[in-house]
């Protein structure tokens, strides 16, 4: 018998206030890589995620880690949320986020003591943000921000890392640092899911992608997936990206 | 002679009124320090709908028990007080409306109904009732020594599961769509902190009265967000805050007959507040207009390797 997918989702199906956003999702990933969640605004990527990680209940179907269902193995899922989604004037500096990550090592009650300290510091530093430790988050430029949000990240030591728009809004310098670090993660033979809306960076960037517009449109291969008539059907009734798409499907096929 | 006699004799007070200033005291340190999560929340309305919503609460317990006793009183304030609580999340759950807009609901109603039960019984004349009234704006003349030290009590335990829970507390707050992801409660531990605010809202009825004590819970964390950027810090600064406005507007009103203690409690409460705007070292006023009249000193904002 075959080991179990790393990750399978079988029908999901998510509603909010009894509107659904998603319907009968299916989806397996098989082994280590990149693997990016593409769609229009609204399409439900984000809510995928949050479906996987039990964040959104689900009106159907059901997902499994390594053919367990998530409680068994939430230490070894990892999840960086969308930027927007905290407050960034909130009274903690960028070391005191990152040790949220460990957090869940700790379970209750237990304080983060020297050992978490020296580790937390270890993984600002791999994302390039050591010297900024002590700094109120606040005061940190947007792809600094996410930088801190990816160190965290790596201080779960998860082996599936989920990430809500890492690339989104961010300077190109922490861009590649980003980019980076989540190959590294990959060749360390871990799964990194990322949501992405920029179709030009995509293609060149992610071994396998899934495109997805409430529904699931295609998933596989990066070069088989991100074909003219998937995009096509992915961002039906969006014609403002059209154009983009174009050039996206251009520079699909330019990478070897 | 007890020890609680002599610390009172040293400083010149009677023993009840020693007790019940150091039950003041200890109410507004653990206002302050709880209020500090429901401010990082963004929660500090729901305080303030518990608060108004302790009145009908009293009253039914007067009308039931016909006690003047503040811990059945407090017990009947705590009950409504939950369970306005409920009625805010039923309305968000099963209709459309929203939180603000619920939250005011909420207030306006238990507050007209608490109103209007407690001068119902006054106006039939039910004996005791006037006392009732001082649970809108506070009065701590009519506490005893028991009822200073269950008030005591309530606040060091709130204190002590601040203190024991500020990991799980601060990672819900700062980032509850991680900490679910992480396998945290985050609905439990959210409730809890919303009950400690309940609790504290409740147990501050004497100090500040159900129309102010809100102010007890949100002033002292928002003065103590403008000294530093630390959690634990802040926890700390506005247990101080409140217990000093807490203790200040106690004492003005001991000293000027026929002013009720709530009033008092906020003015002393907003001074904090003053101050903590115009002179905190960063975020204070007076420190942004000097940073602006020298903007090239600046470099905080520049993307670096």
């Amino acid at each position: 018998m075959s080991a179990p997918p790393l990750l399978e989702l079988h029908d999901v199906t998510v509603a909010y206030h009894g509107r659904p956003v998603l319907w009968h999702v299916d989806l397996a990933v098989q082994s280590p890589c990149l693997f990016g969640i593409i769609g229009p605004n609204g399409a439900g990527k984000s809510t995928l995620i949050k479906a996987a990680l039990g964040i959104v209940p689900l009106v159907e179907g059901w997902v499994h880690f390594w053919g367990k269902p998530l409680d068994q193995v939430r230490g070894r899922v990892g999840y960086v949320p969308q930027r927007e989604s905290v407050d960034w004037d909130f009274p903690v500096r960028a070391i005191d986020v990152v040790l949220m990550g460990t957090y869940h090592r700790l379970g209750w009650l237990r304080r983060v003591g020297r050992a978490e300290r020296e580790f937390a510091q270890a993984c600002l530093d791999r994302v390039g943000m050591a010297d900024f430790a002590t700094r109120q988050i606040g005061r940190l430029s947007g792809g600094q921000q996410q930088r801190v949000f990816l160190a965290r990240a790596l201080a779960q030591q998860a082996e599936i890392y989920f990430l809500d728009e890492p690339l989104a809004g961010v300077d190109a310098q922490s861009q590649q640092q980003i980019f980076r670090v989540l190959s590294e993660l990959r060749d360390e033979g871990k799964l990194v899911l990322i949501v992405h809306h920029d179709l030009r960076t995509a293609a060149s960037w992610f071994d396998r992608v899934a495109l997805v517009d409430m529904r699931l449109v295609a998933a596989g291969p990066t070069a088989d997936v991100l074909s003219r008539e998937n995009l096509a059907r992915t961002y039906s009734g969006h014609h403002e990206v059209l154009d983009e798409l174009g050039r996206a499907v251009e520079a699909g096929r330019r990478t070897p | 002679m007890s020890l609680l006699t002599a610390a009172a004799h040293v400083l010149g007070l009677s023993p009840n009124t020693f007790v019940v200033t150091v039950g003041m005291a200890a109410v507004g340190m653990a206002a302050g320090v709880v209020g500090c999560f429901s401010v990082l929340r963004r929660r500090a309305l729901v305080g303030d709908a518990a608060a108004h919503a302790t009145l009908p609460g009293v009253a039914i317990a007067f009308a039931i028990t016909g006690s003047r006793g503040l811990p059945v009183l407090l017990l009947g304030a705590a009950l409504s007080a939950v369970a306005s609580l409920g009625v805010l999340v039923l309305l968000r759950r099963f209709t459309r409306t929203r939180e603000d807009a619920a939250t005011a609901i909420v207030i306006g109603v238990s507050f007209g109904v608490g109103v209007a039960l407690i001068s119902g019984l006054v106006a039939r004349g039910v004996p005791g009732s006037g006392g009732l009234e001082r649970f809108l704006l506070g009065s701590t003349a009519s506490l005893s020594t028991a009822d200073a030290t269950m008030l005591v009590v309530v606040s060091l335990v709130a204190m002590a599961l601040v203190a024991a829970f500020t990991k799980e507390a601060t990672l819900v707050s700062f980032d509850p769509g991680f900490a679910a992801a992480a396998g945290w409660p985050v609905w439990w531990i959210d409730f809890a902190l919303v009950a400690l605010t309940a609790v504290m809202v409740v147990v501050g009825l004497p100090a500040a009265g159900a129309v102010l004590v809100t102010a007890l819970v949100v002033i002292p964390p928002v003065a103590a967000r403008q000294w530093t950027d630390r959690v634990g810090v802040m926890l700390v600064l506005a247990g101080l805050f409140g217990l000093a406005a807490s203790l200040l507007g106690v004492a003005l009103s001991a000293t000027i007959p026929g002013l009720a203690t709530g009033p008092m409690v906020v003015l002393a409460a907003s001074a904090i507040f003053t101050v903590s705007l115009l002179l905190a070292p960063k975020r204070g006023l007076l420190a942004i207009a000097m940073r602006a009249r020298q903007p090239l000193s600046l470099p905080l904002e520049r993307a670096q390797p």
